[in-house]
């Protein structure tokens, strides 16, 4: 049970992150508006919405495999050790 | 919430879904076993032959449950066609690649295929409920991504299938919370496609828990995966089922990063985990070695198959529980 607290709490951060993004999302991201009179507009305004969210999602993605890299390194570092 | 009726029905079409696939399995399993389809269970230092594509009966249980679905709510037969025609397609999609494996690159690209009847049909609402955000208008963007949210669950589903009983015990757990709160929501219709679902999973479970007496190959794994991301997209449950999916996306996201990009598993050389002589299972100290739920497991001792499972049965029921807790942030701030 002791092994599972660490992965649960990178899935709370995780979770946390995802929150945390989706907010920063809607905040900033679909802040960007070029008009929704026209299709071009309506179509430029959502893909932007969806390229400034992408890299919100990166941010978030590269973060999250941070936290595992450092963790499954220590990990089997310390485990060599023990060994 | 759903009236008595309603709750009632959705209990009867889950009975009827469980009997169908556990009536199925062992029918399927003896026709592969005779036709000489069958994997090794690599986990097992007897390394015995498996009955493969038992996933058969899943789909074969699916079907008789939305046939029973269509009977009690027959107002909405564009759903559950479209439901079980996703389902259709990605099984389809797993019985070519358990036939003929498929490349790394086109599995992905032919299960977004998948996603043909709901963008067909039409049924779904471009307006997804996002946590503290609320409701949001994605008129042109959302349909485009219907296919990348069928491609992502089925094949992180499928990447999650590699252990006695890993992928309907995670999946059974998704689909109970899943129909709870569809249930909850008032919505009878897409939550008996949730609890179909579960009593599918459940049944499956009974032949494929350790020790493994069937396999459901990709036929099994994308079919089942695709059924999650369909209800997923039926219910408007979007953000909460990609939280009660994140070890499943945290295992292929672990995956795909630590390989860089996609391959398939037998351009891989090293393992992520070894067979000990006693029976465990140890995590790779290999620098290249994919990184893999399974693996950050193991990464502090050597465990058996059994305690894995559990170990992702666990984490699945964490990330259920973040999934309510989601759903209950997207009504406070509704």
């Amino acid at each position: 049970m002791n092994r599972l607290l660490p992965l649960a709490a990178i899935e709370v951060f995780v979770w946390l992150f995802l929150l945390g993004s989706t907010f920063a999302i809607s905040k900033g991201a679909f802040a960007i508006s070029f008009g929704t009179a026209t299709l071009a507009e309506s179509v430029a305004t959502q893909t932007a919405r969806v390229a400034a969210s992408g890299g919100v999602v990166l941010i978030w993605l590269l973060g999250w495999k941070k936290v595992t890299d450092s963790y499954l390194a220590r990990t089997l570092s310390r485990k060599r050790i023990n060994v | 919430m759903p009236d008595v009726l309603q709750a009632t029905a959705v209990g009867f079409i889950s009975i009827v879904t469980f009997i169908a696939t556990f009536a199925a399995t062992p029918i399927v399993a003896k026709a592969m076993k005779a036709r000489g389809i069958t994997g090794i269970d690599v986990h097992k230092l007897t390394k015995n032959q498996v009955p493969e594509m038992c996933g058969l009966a899943i789909i074969i249980g699916l079907v008789v449950g939305v046939l029973a679905c269509v009977v009690a709510f027959p107002s909405a037969i564009r759903m559950m066609t479209a439901f079980i025609g996703t389902v259709l397609i990605a099984g389809a999609i797993g019985v070519i690649d358990d036939i003929r494996p498929l490349g790394a690159r086109s599995k992905p690209v032919l299960t977004a295929l998948a996603s043909i009847p709901i963008i067909a049909l039409g049924v779904y609402v471009p307006f997804p409920e996002i946590p503290l955000v609320g409701m949001v208008r994605l008129t042109i963007v959302y349909p485009l991504l219907i296919p990348i949210a069928i491609a992502v669950t089925s094949n992180s589903i499928n990447m999650m299938d590699v252990l006695n009983g890993a992928m309907p015990g995670t999946v059974a757990i998704i689909a109970i919370t899943a129909t709870g709160i569809i249930l909850f929501k008032g919505n009878a219709q897409v939550g008996s496609l949730a609890a179909i679902l579960f009593a599918a999973m459940l049944a499956f479970y009974c032949f494929n828990r350790f020790p493994s007496k069937v396999f459901s190959g990709d036929t099994g794994s994308l079919s089942v995966g695709a059924a999650l991301g369909a209800f997923a997209i039926l219910g408007r449950l979007e953000a909460v089922i990609l939280v009660a999916l994140i070890p499943h996306i945290m295992n292929s996201f672990y995956g795909l990063a630590s390989v860089r990009g996609l391959r398939e598993r037998r351009e891989i050389l090293q393992r992520p985990t070894r067979l000990l002589d006693n029976g465990l299972l140890e995590a790779s100290n290999e620098k290249g070695a994919p990184v893999t739920l399974t693996r950050l497991i193991l990464a502090s001792g050597p465990l058996g198959e059994k305690q894995i499972v559990r170990s992702m049965t666990i984490l699945t029921a964490v990330s259920s529980m973040l999934a309510i807790v989601t759903y209950w942030i997207t009504v406070v701030v509704k």
